[in-house]
């Protein structure tokens, strides 16, 4: 008797984890869904112009520091918006990273639309205001239920992509 | 409210207990041997482990195919072995949550015994992401969600300007050099700090037990082997990273908290992981502490034995060079940052004992807040008693069987640990008449607080162990009650009242 409640006992400790290892089931992204993510790491413009300092300025700077333009650190935010149909699905400005906001705006956002046709629109605005979108990119896509649409900004060609 | 959760923990315990008695003695009582069974089981996934990385290819395509290889080509010894490796690493998330909250239910955490829990904590930080690098190397739908997830919530730390995440958003960003670090990570890496944490965990400790008894080794492993043989482990489909997975079987054991990572956020889910650490790293400093005094030697009855640094479960006592001028060389002292006041040292000190015939009984080696003194006036005075008790009932402090015997009129002593009662006591008992029999309530063999304190009484009384209780002593007059500290109190009472019956006779 003592044996078969042994064996018993070892059989639900050894169901309990086999259960609990794959079960309940986890729904990650619904039925006739898809996920647009928008990642991307884009520096700011400059919030001023850089200067040419003159012969005299450099002179008087240690031999080490002497460059010949003067530019400010600090850039300025990036905005982004991305809308589809019409709808806005995000929109923030992002601030410059580091101490001395000189750095990287940086968004990573997975965000979960319908499956299905979507009018795209993706603006960046790098320059503080001075027009709307610096950026802009417009693209019809049907999103299969279940698909991962990536849109970023590709540093080498300063353009938007989706894909 | 600490109590309060101590209280809920007891119940679980107590409620686990109730089957699990019928099917286990003490010794085999897998819940007396929580922390060497997580130690085996690692056993099992080291083994099971060498064998998978035998086949496992480090390459983006290579990573799934060589996992397929071994789940379906090669079924009957890889696929179990991937089966085996999965669920000895669950089984371990098992034993480490019950370990924990026992020894939390069962204030095993607190004074000196604050550095095995908080050693305990890094153990778990590295376990778990052991789980979840070896999830990453299977490289399906399951990988690439916990890839992504955890990206996200290593991209919380505020440290990374550009997104981690960002590197799984197609198939194309991955390269092979990341199977090479994932797998370094989880074969070298993890593995080597957790040797080095376990050791740790256990250092403070004399004989840690790092390995359960045979039968428990061999019938957990069969479980196992039996499970992985019946519901093999399998992958979900291959990653793909233009794709989403949609449903995925998770295994809860190790990725619990990541559906909060998209139900909440990857700042709750840090803030959750460490408000819920902090707090249990900081446990032992809570409010409502009660430190006993430490051992304490008294030079003049100590002759340099050693039986009570044998006897230490803590480590907390050491031979040194004598200091007082006497002919013994060495003398025995305690290092009060590790003595936890369980007594055992006394149990085990042959200057311990009642028939000396000084007023003031001091041993060598005693308790300061519940001396040897102290006891023996508790069984003088029951024995002078007019009602004097036919039994006399010694038992660990707070046991549940004690509080009841008490209730139902059993004339009790407590003790901090049964290991503290020199058998010299029991002769004293039995030979002066102060009752006609003794029984011993102490936790079973395992589950002891202070690890071996069952383990050393019985030792002491079968005669097996210095000091032994003497020839002369009756020991059908003599009833030993060993059970979890969880237990139901009832079959202490029922044990009291056979024993008592039994002497009428």
């Amino acid at each position: 008797m003592k044996i078969a409640m042994e064996l018993m006992m070892y059989t639900l400790f050894a169901t309990f984890v086999g259960v609990f290892s794959v079960w309940p089931a986890y729904e990650l992204v619904g039925d006739q869904r898809a996920i647009i993510s928008l990642v991307f790491s884009h520096a700011g413009q400059r919030i001023g112009d850089c200067r040419m300092l003159s012969q005299d300025e450099l002179n008087e700077l240690p031999p080490n520091m002497r460059t010949v333009n003067d530019c400010p650190r600090e850039r300025h935010p990036v905005r982004v918006l991305l809308q589809s149909n019409d709808e806005v699905l995000y929109d923030a400005i992002l601030a410059p990273s580091g101490i001395w906001d000189d750095g990287k705006s940086s968004v990573y956002k997975r965000l979960e639309v319908d499956s299905g046709p979507h009018e795209l629109f993706v603006g960046i605005n790098d320059s503080g205001g001075k027009s709307e979108f610096d950026y802009r990119k417009s693209l019809v896509v049907d999103l299969p239920s279940g698909r991962n649409l990536v849109v970023q900004f590709d540093e080498k060609t300063q353009q938007i992509s989706i894909r | 409210m600490i109590e309060h959760v101590q209280n809920l923990g007891r119940g679980f315990f107590a409620a686990l207990q109730k089957p699990m008695s019928r099917a286990f003695d003490g010794a085999s009582n897998p819940l007396n041997h929580l922390g060497a069974l997580t130690i085996f089981f690692f056993w099992v996934v080291l083994v099971s482990g060498i064998w998978l990385l035998i086949f496992f290819r480090t390459s983006v395509s290579g990573a799934f195919d060589s996992v397929e290889y071994l789940t379906n080509e090669q079924w009957y010894l890889g696929g179990v072995m991937r089966s085996l490796h999965r669920y000895a690493s669950d089984a371990a998330v098992v034993t480490i949550a019950l370990h924990l909250l026992k020894e939390f239910a069962f204030n095993r955490y607190r004074n000196n015994r604050w550095f095995n829990w908080v050693t305990g904590m890094p153990l778990v930080w590295i376990v778990f992401p052991l789980g979840i690098t070896g999830y990453w190397l299977v490289w399906d739908e399951l990988a690439q969600y916990v890839a992504i997830s955890s990206a996200e919530l290593i991209d919380r730390i505020p440290i990374f300007t550009d997104s981690m995440a960002g590197n799984f958003l197609s198939d194309d960003l991955i390269s092979d050099r990341f199977f090479t670090l994932m797998a370094f990570l989880h074969l070298i890496g993890l593995p080597i700090f957790l040797v080095f944490g376990i050791w740790l965990h256990l250092f403070r400790l004399t004989g840690p037990r790092i390995n359960p008894p045979r039968r428990m080794m061999a019938a957990t492993l069969i479980g196992l082997l039996i499970l992985s043989a019946v519901f093999p482990a399998v992958s979900h489909e291959q990653a793909n990273l233009a794709m989403t997975p949609t449903v995925l079987r998770l295994d809860w054991f190790y990725l619990h908290v990541y559906p909060l990572i998209q139900v909440a956020s990857p700042g709750w889910v840090w803030l959750l992981l460490i408000a819920t650490s902090g707090i249990i790293v900081v446990a032992p400093w809570a409010p409502r502490q009660t430190a006993e005094s430490p051992a304490l030697v008294t030079l003049d009855y100590c002759n340099g034995c050693e039986r009570c640094v044998d006897d230490c479960p803590f480590g907390a006592v050491e031979m040194v060079p004598r200091t007082d001028g006497t002919n013994y060389t060495h003398q025995a002292a305690v290092d009060s940052s590790l003595c936890v006041s369980c007594g055992i040292c006394v149990g085990a000190c042959p200057t311990a004992t009642p028939f000396r015939s000084s007023d003031d009984l001091v041993p060598g080696i005693d308790l300061p807040d519940r001396s040897a003194a102290t006891l023996r006036a508790e069984i003088v005075a029951a024995g002078e008693r007019s009602d004097k008790p036919k039994v006399l009932v010694f038992g660990c402090r707070g046991d549940r069987g004690l509080r009841e015997l008490r209730k139902a009129g059993a004339t009790c002593i407590a003790v901090n640990c049964m290991g503290q009662l020199p058998p010299s006591y029991i002769d004293f008992i039995l030979s002066r008449g102060h009752a006609d029999g003794v029984l011993l309530l102490g936790c079973e063999d395992g589950s002891c607080s202070y690890r071996f304190g069952s383990d050393w009484t019985t030792q002491r009384l079968a005669r097996r162990r210095d000091p032994m209780i003497r020839q002369r002593v009756d020991l059908s007059r003599v009833a030993q009650g060993w059970q979890a500290p969880w237990s139901e109190f009832a079959t202490a009472i029922d044990k009291y009242r056979a024993f008592e019956s039994g002497l009428s006779r």
